[in-house]
């Protein structure tokens, strides 16, 4: 009886094992997704910004707000090729993490306004806005459980809080500079998060160069 | 003294010869920047007029997230009305602001601001090395085309994704055919044809920037040399196909003979008696009427209609009964025999029995037991009977034997006959009358009777003209109906 008792946990241990090597992902596997998931976040904030911009000519260029004053500016992120190829992987994924987090507010802000825009193509943008939002959604649900496996520094996430509030302007000239504003802070974002999951799947794939 | 005075002399005389043309610069204008591989960028401008002068360009700009205004630092590498910004210089992610500033003796001009981040303006340099090769393979040739990428482009690191995409022309046409390759540095054609040249470029685009210019064209001949290995199979083929075409018409030629070979006639079936020779000569009634008669299988029953008795002693073969009582069709054998009526007829000394009964089957074919027994049925219709002396038959046996019951033998022994005029002759006569209750019937060819006069208890009797035979049809297993030959003539 005893016997057969070990080996029937040795047995369960055994499949657990099995079952816990065989269900989990590999890490490059998951980074490829990501990675897939940021190019097509950052590809449709393009198009919006396209839709947006193609019945106004940039003369809003001038009276907009400079980028440096995008919320997520004070968060310190690589500026060239080569700071970024000397971030720590955890870092890399701390900072993508926290970039995705900060504009899940402002993306439902952008959404809300988006309804009541002054612009031909408002329907279409509107929509577009929706599925930015799931869109950003699920990879922050990837990115999550991505850090789970990157160690204790990839959890960490710097807070950039969204101090624009409710309310992108009064009158319709307004509403629609903020709304161009602040897509084209997501869109700068997005290209960053974009470059550093890239940047990471290409590390982790050392053995395929066709990944990088 | 002097010398100023004849510098300022000389000054204004130039100033003057050209004061009409001579103006402050134009206003240039800042055309793009373009970032090939997200490390470096370069701007380009165009100049205002010149005004005449002498003019320069300088390049300023500043940058977010840094403090003052700086100037290009590489006019040169670019070319002219260039500035390029090395890696040091460049930074992503941030905005600058560029200005372009034209000077001359009379004074400057400032273009407008351009803005630009890096991340917007990237574009690759087109792939490099294109090279073709030709497969030939039997069935059709493949092209493979391999390059390389871009020089300048770091594919390792990761800092830019690199896809890529090609395109095919055949000979002169205007029509290209575009394949997207993904990352791979190769890609393969099965689409083409021997015997053309075939255009490839290649371009190539980084992350979410813009397409390279397409690649120099490369072209490649396809031989077709492949085709001469065909005449030999084409060859083949030819002559496979003038000997069909011959056997064809041979065929068609000698189709009735053909046709006898693959489909041989089935003989028919021979109705013993009947000539088909006779029958196309369109023959006597007698025929005809044989035909009309023996056509009546499964037997019916029928009428005479004159006033002659008449009834039908039917006989049946017992061997054939036996084997097929499970048909539905002819279950046996018949005999007709109709009671030859002949008055003074020779062949009256017989101990015939003529039974006044007729038998009657059903058109349904009820199968007969297997006993040999016949089913007479009274039927007294339209019969005229006269008043003869009758002996009942007991049993048939055989065929041609005949049990009468007892008591109903006459004394006299006599049978009587009544010639029917008229009436188609499938008698049979006969043959011999043992004791006084069996009676031995002709198996013959009934039409073939002549009468024959031996002694009181029999007589042979047959016919002289060849009449009607009749007809037994056997039936085999498989339910065709084939004749059997009768038996000889006694």
């Amino acid at each position: 009886m005893a016997l057969k008792k070990t080996d029937g946990s040795k047995l369960l241990m055994a499949v657990v094992c099995l079952v816990a090597v065989c269900s989990s992902v590999p890490i490059s596997d998951l980074l490829d997704r990501a990675s897939q998931g940021s190019d097509k976040l950052h590809a449709l904030s393009t198009i919006i910004s396209q839709d947006l911009n193609s019945h106004f000519p940039p003369i809003g260029q001038e009276i907009m707000p400079r980028p440096s004053m995008c919320h997520t500016s004070s968060l310190q992120t690589p500026s060239d090729k080569q700071q970024t190829l000397q971030v720590s992987e955890s870092d890399l994924l701390s900072l993508a993490r926290s970039l995705l987090q900060a504009w899940s507010d402002p993306l439902l802000v952008l959404s809300a306004s988006a309804n009541t825009l002054h612009h031909p193509d408002q329907t279409s943008i509107s929509n577009q806005i929706q599925e930015l939002q799931l869109h950003s959604k699920s990879l922050g649900d990837g990115l999550d459980i991505l850090s789970g496996k990157m160690g204790p520094a990839a959890q960490t996430i710097s807070l950039l809080p969204f101090s624009g509030g409710n309310d992108i302007g009064q009158d319709r000239i307004s509403q629609l500079i903020n709304f161009n504003f602040l897509l084209s802070c997501f869109r700068r974002d997005s290209h960053k998060i974009d470059s550093f999951l890239k940047v990471l799947r290409c590390r982790a794939t050392k053995a395929q160069p066709q990944m990088c | 003294m002097r010398r100023d005075l004849r510098g300022a002399l000389l000054l204004l005389l130039t100033a003057a010869v050209q004061s009409s043309s001579m103006s402050a610069p134009g206003k240039p204008v800042l055309l793009s920047c373009r970032s090939p591989e997200k490390e470096t960028f370069t701007c380009w401008w165009e100049p205002g007029s010149d005004g005449g002068l002498p003019t320069t360009h300088h390049l300023y700009y500043e940058r977010e997230r840094l403090e003052g205004t700086y100037e290009c630092p590489d006019y040169l590498s670019a070319g002219r009305n260039s500035c390029f910004f090395d890696k040091n210089h460049t930074s992503i992610w941030v905005d600058y602001y560029l200005t372009v500033t034209a000077s001359n003796a009379l004074g400057n001009a400032t273009s407008d601001p351009f803005k630009m981040d890096v991340m917007e303006i990237v574009k690759p340099d087109a792939p490099g090395n294109v090279t073709l090769r030709v497969e030939e393979r039997e069935a059709s040739p493949c092209l493979h085309v391999r390059w390389m990428p871009p020089s300048n482009t770091d594919t390792k690191s990761g800092w830019v994704t690199i896809k890529y995409e090609l395109r095919v022309k055949k000979d002169n046409s205007n029509n290209w055919k575009e394949y997207t390759s993904g990352t791979q540095t190769h890609f393969s054609l099965y689409s083409v044809s021997p015997g053309g040249v075939y255009t490839v470029q290649v371009r190539c685009l980084l992350d979410h920037g813009s397409w390279s210019e397409w690649s120099n064209t490369t072209f490649v001949k396809i031989s077709n040399y492949l085709q001469n290995e065909r005449p030999l199979s084409m060859l083949i083929s030819i002559l496979s196909a003038i000997l069909f075409i011959m056997a064809g018409l041979i065929l068609i030629a000698k189709r009735k003979s053909v046709k006898q070979w693959v489909l041989p006639p089935v003989p028919g079936p021979k109705i013993r008696g009947i000539n088909s020779q006779l029958l196309q000569s369109g023959g006597s009634d007698d025929v005809g009427n044989v035909l009309i008669i023996k056509q009546s299988f499964p037997p019916i029953y029928f009428v005479w209609q004159d006033q002659m008795e008449d009834y039908l002693i039917v006989t049946e073969n017992e061997d054939w009964l036996s084997s097929n009582s499970q048909k539905s069709l002819i279950p046996a054998c018949f005999h007709f025999n109709s009671e030859i009526h002949s008055k003074e007829s020779p062949c009256h000394q017989n101990d015939w029995e003529k039974d006044e009964e007729i038998s009657q089957v059903d058109n349904n074919n009820k199968p007969f037991t297997n006993t040999g027994y016949v089913d007479f049925q009274r039927h007294v219709e339209n019969v005229d009977v006269k008043h003869v002396d009758y002996s009942r038959v007991k049993e048939v046996k055989r065929d041609n034997i005949l049990f009468l019951e007892k008591e109903k033998v006459q004394s006299s022994g006599y049978i009587h006959f009544q010639r029917q005029e008229g009436i188609p002759e499938d008698y049979s006569g006969v043959k011999e009358v043992e004791s006084d209750h069996l009676v031995v019937l002709q198996k013959q060819n009934a039409a073939d009777l002549s009468c024959k006069d031996e002694g009181n208890h029999y007589t042979e009797c047959a016919l002289h003209k060849p009449r009607k035979p009749h007809v037994c049809t056997e039936l085999s297993d498989s339910g065709y109906v084939d004749t059997i030959p009768a038996p000889p003539l006694m």
